[in-house]
């Protein structure tokens, strides 16, 4: 122990006279030896080479609760042990003494004499004699309750910290729903189907959709992206669902739609913290002579949608010129109107899709001509079936996939009895 | 997975020019708005980034650039991208950034092209 019993920190050398010294010194050590081994600040226990107690020191008895007579020549180490401990010490702790001679810092809990427990740190040394025989065990007990109590503090922050996670990710789960449509609309003579890919439970990404009836039996639908993660993201992506569906109601020309989402946004955002999305906006106008659907897109700034028709063929559907929305005060919205015949599939998708890793960990990205090979080899398909796709690809990606993907699928199935699987 | 981007700041007489290098992702983003500031653009000067060693760029790296063209607007100067890679190129005409933004082969190019503003 520092300062108390250890000679070398008064070395007679260090220039005063010797003699002077060794009598501060004595005067110090008193009676050392006894009281040192009584009252060090911490245990010390000798056994017998069986485990009976030989000498146990003054702290420790304190410590449990007993009377030297108790103890010594009448009870072993094991009986101080609680009946775990008592395993441990047979299985592990006396074989290891046996072995190297020593053991440290193992961590036991000792019984007090009224039944309570001790959390010490013990070590043991073996004597042994002149020949080299072992004598006895002498073993130095540390009160561990104050690390005990710590450690079980760590225990407990970390279960804290766990669960704050774990409500962290609910929170976040439940935040991305209230940015999806609960349902989409069922709309007549059109099979749809939608599939939103989480990348990250921390994080909320910015991907949105919806589609929704319009006036006049008409029908809306976007899909979009908005830049960025996290909170900040999650605000501008409920406002740009929610711009865009008022938009559409007071104006559902596509290319106005977006202009005014555009306007929103640039008043919102801007300087060094510039929000933008990208979105493409369509109406469905039914064709009752032709059958299917009339579809006119407006883009701003977003990766075109797939067409995959109804003779196998496939292909994207550009809308060159269309700019980003939100930091241009006078974007250019492009626009294009085809037209969706029975067996024909529209697929629309978010960059997380073509920009994932097509091996986690890898440097290489999916790409928008892989995913237009893909699209040839499902066409002639269905909105489920095109999803179903997206999905299990999706899955080959794994982690790979390291930003939120949407994709939003309609097509138009042939009239009942052609429907091709 | 992804590279760490790395910035290298010159100056010249047509202003600061800024060497991006590495994947311009939501990770790496931050780090470029963060060093606007420090650019010291006066007006009249034009901020160059040059962007020969990106690797990747995603929505996040598409606000990076869109911030310090807003950062050189406010300070009345002009902003111009050198050596746009083939991949970013594509993504900037997707979302029609490509005529929002003067590019040039190389930053040399760049500065060559750029006129002090007569007073």
């Amino acid at each position: 122990m520092p300062g108390t019993g250890d000679p070398d920190s008064l070395d007679p050398r260090e220039g005063r006279a010797p003699q002077e010294d060794r009598t501060q010194f004595s005067a110090l050590l008193e009676d050392s030896a006894e009281d040192l081994y009584e009252h060090a600040p911490c245990g010390y226990l000798s056994t017998l080479l069986d485990g009976q107690i030989a000498k146990i020191n003054t702290t420790l008895l304190d410590w449990l609760g007993y009377e030297r007579g108790d103890l010594v020549g009448r009870k072993h180490f094991s009986d101080l042990l609680t009946v775990g401990g008592r395993l441990y010490h047979e299985t592990h702790f006396a074989p290891l003494l046996r072995m190297q001679g020593e053991i440290s810092g193992i961590a036991l809990e000792l019984k007090a004499a009224d039944g309570s427990r001790l959390p010490v740190m013990i070590t043991s040394t073996v004597r042994t004699g002149s020949d080299g025989q072992p004598l006895l065990v002498r073993t130095t007990v540390f009160d561990a309750r104050d690390r005990r109590a710590y450690e079980t503090e760590l225990l407990r922050a970390r279960q804290e910290a766990d669960l704050e996670r774990d409500r962290l990710k609910l929170l976040n789960t439940t935040l991305q729903k209230t940015l999806l449509p609960p349902a989409l609309a069922n709309v007549p003579g059109l099979d749809v189907s939608a599939h939103y890919h989480i990348a990250s439970v921390d994080e909320v990404g910015g991907d949105f959709y919806d589609l929704f009836p319009l006036a006049a039996g008409t029908w809306g639908l976007f899909l979009g992206d908005v830049c960025g993660k996290g909170a900040g993201a999650a605000a501008v992506t409920s406002l740009a669902r929610y711009t865009l569906r008022a938009a559409s109601v007071y104006d559902p020309d596509p290319a106005a739609v977006l202009a005014n989402l555009n306007t929103v946004l640039n008043h919102e955002y801007t300087g060094t913290d510039p929000r933008f999305c990208t979105v493409v906006f369509g109406v469905l106008t039914p064709d009752p002579d032709l059958g299917g659907f009339q579809i006119t897109l407006a883009s701003g700034g977003h990766p075109p949608a797939l067409l995959m028709r109804a003779d196998g063929t496939a292909d994207y559907l550009p809308t060159p010129g269309g700019q980003l929305i939100g930091v241009l005060p006078d974007a250019h919205i492009a626009t294009t109107t085809v037209r969706l015949a029975p067996g024909d599939t529209l697929l629309l998708h978010t960059d997380g899709l073509t920009e994932a890793h097509t091996i986690a960990g890898g440097a290489d990205r999916y790409g928008d001509d892989a995913f237009l090979d893909f699209a040839r080899s499902l066409a002639p398909t269905t909105a489920s079936a095109t999803v179903g796709a997206v999905r299990d690809l999706l899955d080959t990606f794994g982690t790979g996939v390291d930003d939120d993907t949407a994709v939003l699928a309609v097509h138009v199935p042939r009239p009942t009895g052609e429907e091709q699987q | 997975m992804t590279q760490h981007l790395t910035l290298h700041t010159r100056t010249t007489p047509a202003g600061a020019v800024v060497e991006l290098a590495g994947d311009l992702d939501h990770r790496t983003a931050p780090e470029v708005r963060a060093a606007l500031p420090r650019l010291g653009i006066r007006p009249g000067q034009q901020l160059v980034l040059d962007l020969t060693g990106i690797t990747f760029c995603d929505s996040s790296g598409i606000t990076a650039l869109i911030a310090a063209r807003n950062y050189a607007l406010a300070a009345e100067a002009t902003i111009a991208l050198a050596a746009v890679p083939d991949r970013v190129s594509r993504i900037f005409r997707i979302v029609g950034l490509d005529r929002v933004f003067p590019t040039h082969p190389t930053a040399q190019a760049a500065q060559d092209s750029w006129q002090p503003t007569p007073d």
